[in-house]
């Protein structure tokens, strides 16, 4: 069994007591400024190397738009190309419907229908004039451009105008056809 | 005595001056150097970022223009402006069409230029009507040829008539011919450069090998009509 035996006056303990926990203090104070300081000092250098590093960054940055200056007219053709190419391409290889329809319809006429006249308008409305020899070719004339089948669904309706068999026994008909 | 004084003052507080000098020191040295420094440093870092990122995009745009063959591309950029140009090319599209009707024997008897402008969505367009005189069934070959020409042009309005028996058709054409004016900008030295796709070049090849097949001689524009002695 240990005893513990203070002779020593209790003014004197206390005095002690504060002594000791006035170093824990100051030890703890001193190590809180040192690292403040520390601190302090790592972010001044930081930004200092950053400065350094975003000049760097800046003046490689200035010498790669002056490259891109310099070749300004490489780049405005390669714009002006892409840009005619873009419209190009909308419009080239694909035919307009005037010349789509006269196509069509300089197809579906049989060889022996003589044509008188063919008009295509802007809506792509033609207006025929034609005349066949026989009623088989007329009959052939209308099939085709009336049957889905030969006609390709291109031909939404066939008007006839007029119609008429000449001393010639020839039929001359007016038709209008719409697209 | 007032040092004495203060050095009391001191000695008896001490467990509460010295701690509060340390927090004060703290907080100065955070709201002052520690807090703004940071701040900055974290501001800067992004700024660092987006000069690296320009900066990298920059030196690949760099490379992508210094890659281009500029007589290559000067010779593309004629080609698209061949087929499709800034302005009205009167004397250019007389000798296409004629040389396009020469070359499938029609005979063109009349040819009138409009000048007023039509605008589709993004390109304009004027008219030109002509009439002409050929075989009927080369027409569909010569509009055929007309409006897969390099020239971009298109037929607005057709008319043929002919005689009961003939094999001759006497042809009225009004043909829109296409242009558009250059774009306003070429893009700025940030903007990211136009990329030709698949089909840009399959059309360059397309003009190029039109191009070749078919030179656009002088002769063809200008060459003499009609008869030779008129007097015969």
């Amino acid at each position: 069994m240990k005893i513990d035996i203070n002779l020593l006056p209790p003014e004197i303990r206390i005095q002690q007591l504060k002594r000791t926990r006035f170093y824990q203090i100051q030890t703890i104070g001193v190590t809180v400024i040192l690292v403040m300081f520390f601190l302090s000092s790592l972010t001044v250098a930081l930004r200092i190397l950053q400065n350094q590093n975003i000049k760097n960054y800046q003046i490689k940055l200035a010498s790669a738009q002056q490259k891109v200056s310099d070749l300004k007219s490489t780049q405005v053709s390669l714009f002006v190309l892409k840009n005619r190419l873009t419209v190009i391409n909308q419009y080239a290889g694909v035919s307009s419907k005037q010349s789509a329809m006269y196509t069509l319809i300089d197809k579906l006429i049989p060889p022996a229908v003589i044509v008188n006249l063919v008009g295509v308008d802007q809506r792509g409305e033609t207006i025929l004039s034609l005349s066949a020899p026989d009623y088989e070719s007329l009959d052939a004339l209308i099939n085709n451009l009336t049957l889905k089948e030969s006609n390709e669904g291109k031909i939404k309706k066939v008007s006839i105008e007029s119609l008429n068999r000449g001393k010639d026994n020839f039929y001359r008909i007016s038709l209008k056809v719409q697209p | 005595m007032k040092k004495e004084n203060l050095v009391k003052f001191y000695q008896t507080y001490k467990l509460y001056i010295f701690p509060a000098a340390v927090a004060l020191s703290s907080i100065f040295l955070i709201l002052f150097a520690i807090y703004p420094q940071t701040a900055k440093l974290i501001s800067n870092q992004k700024e660092a970022g987006s000069l690296i990122s320009k900066s990298d995009f920059l030196e690949t745009k760099v490379l992508a223009l210094e890659s281009l063959d500029a007589e290559d591309l000067s010779t593309k950029v004629g080609f698209a402006l061949n087929a499709l140009p800034s302005e009205k090319d009167f004397s250019n599209i007389l000798g296409l069409l004629q040389q396009l009707a020469g070359q499938t024997g029609f005979s063109i008897s009349s040819i009138s230029l409009s000048g007023s402008t039509s605008k589709l969505s993004n390109i304009e367009s004027y008219e030109v009507k002509m009439e002409m005189n050929g075989t009927k069934v080369l027409l569909p070959v010569f509009i055929n040829e007309l409006e897969n020409s390099t020239r971009l042009m298109k037929i607005k309005k057709i008319d043929v008539s002919s005689g009961q028996f003939s094999q001759v058709v006497d042809v009225s054409l009004i043909v829109q011919v296409l242009y558009s004016s250059l774009p306003q900008t070429f893009g700025t030295t940030d903007s990211s450069l136009p990329e030709l796709s698949q089909k840009d070049e399959e059309l360059l090849a397309t003009m190029a090998r039109v191009v070749g097949e078919t030179p656009i001689s002088p002769d063809t524009a200008i060459a003499p009509r009609g008869k030779s002695n008129p007097f015969e």
